[in-house]
């Protein structure tokens, strides 16, 4: 089985047609993809270490164009896109990556502005935000330290509060629970779900943690060699 | 309300090994240009110099018959000044064959007149030999024009050669700037990447590179050009100091142009850095979706 196309009406938030990826001469890593998620969906996405997650996500995040195959996100469609227009699209999507990616000569404060500095905004005008988000993630008391000074649940709150300045419309997170223990890791689950819940932000979160999955009601998506080798719509809470 | 730290970090060692290299080259440019144009003023000084000059040469004649074979060029059109050379400046000539000891006695010496000519004067110094022969002399007389014009060819070819290393520097600094631009923009590929998927426009990352690597050029080009106008002035001092400058060696002086081009220098070098900047980076960036 290589699809997983839920009922839906309208216009999906993320949708890949016949999606295959090949990194240079190696392999593919993805094979023949067809997903299409509803808007304001919560996902989750699993599979062994090497099956194809992060390769998924990435085409997700725009950061890789699939060798073949159609991605569509929103209704656009990425290859058509230009430069500019992936730009903006981009904007659109928040990302938090497993080893944070946060930028060590910034503070929090400035991590998390990161995005709205890059749309040319002034301090002035996000500086509200950007408190209340730090607050919304636990680290109101934190916002002028350094990444460095910072605990590893702490660097990925951080990490997650700057995916969630732009209020994206795609959250995509790749295993942010890799580097905290089960308690952290529980808690930030908690904050996507909120997130979910309450903004309708599409989520899509890939992880190994079963045991974290099973907590939570939502489709899984597994990935097992570039193949989609099982769905599940609703895990048991 | 502080000022946001800048999104590229504060220089690093790389780019304190770049400024050296562009304080470098721009000191090389610079010293290079400044003695092309001392070349230049140089061949242009000394050939107006001796462009009106000759020298005539009298045997079988005496003193006397100089001071009148004088008097008989002196009559001529656009001639300014004919006199016979004295034996002190006869001496003074010879010193380098015979040393400060003077002409040793009994050598044979011809008299010299020394001729000068306005530079539109048709005088020549095939003229001033027929003038004087048919006058019963047996003289020659030599145009110092014709010694001139090998060492201006020199002296042309000496400021081609440093034309030609002020580009070669140019060109050296900017593919230096290149590569080093492109090594940066690896070390700093994480940043690239968290500002291009946080949906910053490719101009936006090439305009942070091209601003750190504009003052970078712009400072390390500033330093050169001191480093460079504080050699060229202790050069300058020496020469003047010693008292002894040769019409044949540059002149380096200090002048309005030499001004302009230790202005120029750092912008160029800017510049150039902030052009090979923003295209290092726009195509790295093109590289990636």
């Amino acid at each position: 089985m290589n699809r997983f196309r839920p009922d839906m009406t309208g216009e999906p938030a993320v949708e890949l047609n016949g999606v295959s990826l090949r990194y240079d001469t190696a392999d593919e890593v993805l094979s023949d993809l067809d997903i299409r998620l509803k808007p304001g969906s919560f996902t989750f996405l699993t599979g062994a270490s090497g099956a194809g997650k992060s390769s998924l996500l990435k085409l997700l995040y725009l950061a890789h164009a699939p060798t073949h195959g159609e991605v569509r996100l929103f209704g656009l469609q990425t290859s058509a896109l230009k430069r500019r227009q992936l730009s903006a699209l981009r904007r659109r999507i928040g990302v938090v990556f497993q080893d944070f990616r946060l930028l060590d000569h910034l503070t929090a404060f400035e991590n998390v502005a990161l995005p709205l500095r890059v749309l040319g905004q002034k301090e002035s005008d996000y500086r509200d935000e950007v408190v209340d988000l730090l607050r919304w993630v636990g680290l109101g008391e934190r916002m002028h330290a350094l990444p460095r000074s910072l605990s590893g649940g702490e660097q990925q709150r951080l990490a997650i509060a700057r995916a969630l300045i732009n209020k994206p419309d795609l959250l995509i997170a790749d295993e942010p629970t890799g580097n905290v223990d089960p308690e952290m890791g529980q808690r930030i689950f908690r904050l996507f779900v909120e997130l979910n819940r309450r903004v309708g932000t599409t989520v899509i979160i890939a992880t190994h943690d079963l045991a974290l999955i099973r907590e939570f009601d939502a489709p899984v998506l597994r990935l097992q060699h570039g193949l989609i080798v099982r769905d599940v719509e609703h895990q048991p809470a | 309300m502080s000022k946001p730290t800048p999104l590229l970090p504060e220089s690093d060692a790389r780019e304190a090994a770049l400024f050296f290299v562009v304080a470098a080259l721009c000191f090389l440019a610079v010293l290079a240009t400044l003695t092309a144009r001392g070349t230049y003023t140089a061949a242009q000084a000394w050939s107006a110099q001796v462009e009106g000059e000759m020298t005539v040469r009298l045997s079988d004649t005496d003193r006397r018959g100089a001071d009148e074979a004088a008097s008989l060029i002196r009559g001529l059109d656009g001639v300014t000044r004919a006199d016979v050379l004295s034996h002190e400046e006869m001496e003074r000539l010879l010193e380098p064959s015979f040393g400060p000891g003077g002409i040793p006695a009994g050598v044979p010496l011809p008299l010299l007149i020394a001729v000068e000519t306005t530079p539109d004067s048709v005088t020549t110094a095939a003229s001033v030999t027929n003038t004087l022969t048919s006058a019963g002399y047996t003289a020659v007389a030599e145009s110092h024009s014709d010694y001139a014009a090998e060492a201006r060819r020199a002296l042309g070819t000496l400021r081609v050669a440093a034309i030609g290393v002020v580009v070669l520097l140019t060109a050296t600094a900017i593919a230096v700037i290149a590569f080093a631009t492109h090594a940066a923009l690896l070390a700093r590929k994480d940043i690239v990447d968290v500002l291009h998927l946080a949906g910053a426009e490719d101009r936006f990352i090439a305009q942070l590179f091209e601003r750190r690597f504009w003052t970078l050029g712009l400072k390390a080009g500033a330093a050169g050009s001191v480093f460079a106008l504080a050699v060229t002035a202790l050069i300058v001092f020496s020469a003047q100091s010693a008292g002894a400058q040769s019409q044949l060696l540059p002149q380096l002086s200090l002048d309005f142009w030499d001004f302009v081009i230790l202005v120029v220098t750092p912008i160029a070098a800017g510049l150039a850095a902030r052009t090979a900047a923003g295209g290092t980076v726009n195509h790295a960036l093109k590289a990636v979706l």
